[in-house]
């Protein structure tokens, strides 16, 4: 591959070609991403909800139902993970904006790599929880899977939408002059990222 | 003139033959947004038939008070009802309104096309698929109610996808309105109807997937054996709450509000003249709808609480914007020329229905103020021994009538813009015809469920009660509205296969307006506009005209 840039090969005053669809995908992306917290709220809310009318009865005992605990290491490593993240995806649309593709391809890469191991150390967490779904009286079990379960099946989406956008980028589709595919990838990777916020926080935290 | 467009020179499309109706195979895969809104206007349009169908058969189970008449038991009925509701707003009316928009928003907002049209095309297999999986799931003893876990689940799976598609849909109509606008045409010039489509998309968008939610909570409890009885999973039915009923159901109506006044615009030769105005009201409408919305979702029990401060507001207030809005209507009624023409009798219909349910459903906020001052200022005041109206068939009243004053408007939209679509009108006088049955039917519908209301009878579980009650009579009356709109709607649909299909009906535009739409071909070609439009008001046509007379 040329290490030679798009840049270096244009003159400085030869203007790019405006997108075609100008910020059609961003917009779209903004759309969906209100749709995606809209339902993923509506979990957590439900989850909180849920909870406290248990916790106000009083007879209840301990919310968590017997022998299930859940531990604080895991989490807050997926937190961190996930910042991470963040930066490699902003180091991605940067790097695109600069026609760096070999730098944008690498942050991608390293990107999807911090989003496989948030699904491993979720999938781990799960299995130290040790929570079976079925089985529960209470019903407890369905609103923790339902709010954890919603969030992997975000970041695949998440995943999914920045991997597509790295291959267009590959292609060729995008270039300095028009970074929207990976702009929306990346807004819909930091609306992933602000959701497992709230469940750390909802469901991990304060259990 | 501000408009590089012109009218085109005749009325008969050349373009109506260069580009027929596309069969299955060339809609498999299409990315003209005319075509795929076509398709989801013909397969809501049946679905909304198979629902008043479904509707009917639960009215006349529910006017036999003394046992059953066609199902064998409570759960059985509960599925039936179900069923009916389902496919009026997911497969009927909200479907309708979708293709509407698909195929008019983009010439509306001088576009070339619609944002994202493959995966509207996407999104409209999706739902056709899903909705087809759910009709299976209630044949096969799925749904709320019903006693086949696995077809409970499937049911739960199947109605996500649906609503999955339909936010999909959403976005796209949304994302056209925000980001495919011709120069010129700010937010503020959008044509009303546009207008209407954009805010029910955004309803949509935030109201979808909190029944989203509930879906995949009802999935959830149903496979993993947290409903293990037929009883215990008629509570479903309670899922689509969040959006189905007053004053969440409003979201529906703000798309046909925006058709009625548009059309009544143009068959009364008369543009709006509060234009910013009534598009600030269809806004606040929505709002009005979203806020109570938020409030239901409330318990796992899926109980919608109707004690509710902000819901009691938002309804209170939302018969006073429907009236600003339809005073707004007036104005062109009363300046204008009006002609009896299918769209204008709809729109009418549907604004003065509308109008009806939103007044009739402030009765039912009397209980929660009354029990408010009950609570706080005075306990003396009690309405509970001889006023309660929360849980008894009122709100399905209510439901009728705002539900038949959708269906009444959005099949004034499709008769208003059929040409504009497909190139052919639809039959005038059955047009009229179905419209007289649907908004007759929708008043009876909605007085048999509020009498009954009245009389006690509960919503659900169907209970046995005395033959020959008021509750009876209220229930027969319920059959004969249920079963005009089925009537109205059946012609609607025989004459828009007629249309579609068989491509029968007038090749002649019959009418147009002073918004882009009106600037090209019918149906549009490819690509919509020859070159892109400017703007620099709300009638770009009136410019238009002005110009060239001046």
């Amino acid at each position: 591959m040329s290490d030679i840039s798009i840049r270096e090969i244009l003159p400085e005053n030869v203007a790019g070609a405006a997108p075609s669809r100008p910020r059609l995908l961003v917009i779209g992306t903004a759309l969906a991403s209100v749709a995606v917290m809209v339902g993923f709220g509506s979990l957590l809310s439900l989850y909180v909800r849920t909870r406290a009318l248990w916790i106000a009865t009083g007879d209840n005992g301990p919310w968590l139902p017997r022998g299930v605990t859940i531990p604080l290491t895991q989490p807050n490593m997926m937190a961190m993970t996930l910042v991470l993240s963040l930066v490699t995806v902003l180091w991605a649309v940067a790097s695109m904006k600069n026609d760096d593709r070999a730098n944008t391809y690498v942050a991608v890469g390293l990107s999807l790599l911090f989003g496989f191991a948030y699904i491993a150390q979720t999938g781990y967490l799960l299995t130290l929880m040790g929570l079976p779904i079925a089985g529960d009286a209470a019903g407890r079990a369905p609103l923790f899977y339902a709010a954890i379960g919603t969030h992997l099946a975000i970041t695949g989406a998440a995943m999914a939408y920045l991997a597509i956008m790295g291959i267009r980028s590959l292609g060729g589709n995008y270039s300095a002059k028009d970074v929207e595919g990976l702009y929306g990838a990346a807004m819909f990777w930091f609306v992933m990222v602000t959701m497992y916020f709230a469940l750390w926080y909802a469901i991990y935290i304060t259990k | 003139m501000t408009l590089t467009e012109t009218r085109p020179d005749d009325a008969v499309s050349t373009d109506a033959e260069s580009q027929p109706v596309a069969p299955v195979a060339g809609l498999l895969g299409t990315g003209d947004h005319v075509v795929v809104g076509r398709a989801w206007v013909a397969a809501g349009s049946v679905f909304l038939l198979g629902g008043l169908v479904a509707g009917l058969l639960a009215a006349i189970e529910h006017a036999d008070v003394g046992g059953f008449a066609i199902v064998n038991n409570s759960n059985t009925f509960t599925q039936l009802w179900s069923a009916s509701r389902v496919l009026l707003l997911l497969g009927g009316i909200v479907p309708i309104l979708i293709g509407l928009a698909i195929s008019i928003v983009p010439l509306q907002v001088g576009s070339s096309g619609l944002a994202f049209a493959r995966g509207a095309a996407a999104s409209f297999w999706t739902w056709l698929l899903s909705v087809g999986v759910v009709i299976l799931a209630y044949a096969f003893d799925g749904g709320p109610g019903g006693n086949d876990t696995d077809f409970v689940v499937l049911w739960a799976l199947a109605m996500m996808a649906a609503a999955a598609a339909i936010i999909w849909a959403l976005v796209c109509i949304a994302t056209t309105v925000l980001g495919a606008r011709a120069q010129g045409m700010t937010l503020e010039r959008v044509p009303v109807a546009t207008w209407g489509f954009f805010v029910f998309s955004i309803s949509g968008l935030l109201a979808l997937p909190v029944m989203l939610a509930e879906l995949l909570m009802a999935y959830l409890d149903t496979k993993y054996g947290y409903l293990p009885t037929a009883t215990s999973r008629s509570g479903l039915v309670g899922v689509m709450d969040t959006i189905s009923i007053a004053p969440a159901l409003y979201w529906v109506v703000v798309p046909t509000l925006g058709l009625a006044v548009q059309s009544i615009a143009v068959h009364t030769g008369r543009s709006i003249k509060f234009h910013k105005t009534v598009l600030a009201l269809l806004g606040v409408i929505a709002f009005c709808s979203y806020g109570a919305d938020v409030f239901s979702f409330s318990s796992r029990g899926r109980a919608l609480s109707l004690d509710n401060g902000l819901m009691v507001v938002a309804i209170l207030a939302v018969a006073v914007l429907i009236l600003a809005v339809l005073g707004a209507a007036g104005d062109s009624m009363k300046g204008g020329k009006p002609k009896l023409t299918t769209p204008l009798a709809a729109g009418l219909g549907s604004g003065l229905l509308l109008l009806l349910g939103a007044a009739v459903s402030e009765i039912a906020q009397v209980e929660p103020i009354v029990n408010f001052i009950n609570t706080n200022f005075d306990a003396s005041i009690n309405l509970a021994d001889w006023w309660s109206l929360n849980g008894t068939s009122f709100h399905e009243g209510v439901r009728g009538l705002i539900l038949g004053a959708a269906v009444l408007g959005a099949v004034g939209g499709v008769h208003h813009f059929a040409h504009k679509v497909w190139g052919r009108s639809l039959n005038a006088a059955l047009g009229l015809l179905s419209v007289a049955a649907i908004a007759v039917g929708t008043a009876v519908w909605g007085l048999g469920g509020v009498g009954a209301g009245f009389a006690g009878q509960p919503t659900l579980p169907i209970v046995d009660l005395e033959a020959g009650s008021t509750v009876e009579l209220f229930n027969v009356i319920s059959v004969i509205g249920v079963g005009l709109i089925a009537a109205g709607v059946a012609i609607f649909v025989l004459d828009l296969l007629m249309s579609l299909i068989a491509q029968k009906g007038s090749a002649t535009e019959p009418w147009r307006g002073v918004t882009l739409e009106w600037a090209t071909s019918s149906p549009p070609a490819r690509g919509n506009f020859e070159t892109a439009p400017i703007v620099t008001s709300a009638t770009p046509l009136a410019d238009d005209a002005e110009g060239e007379d001046a």
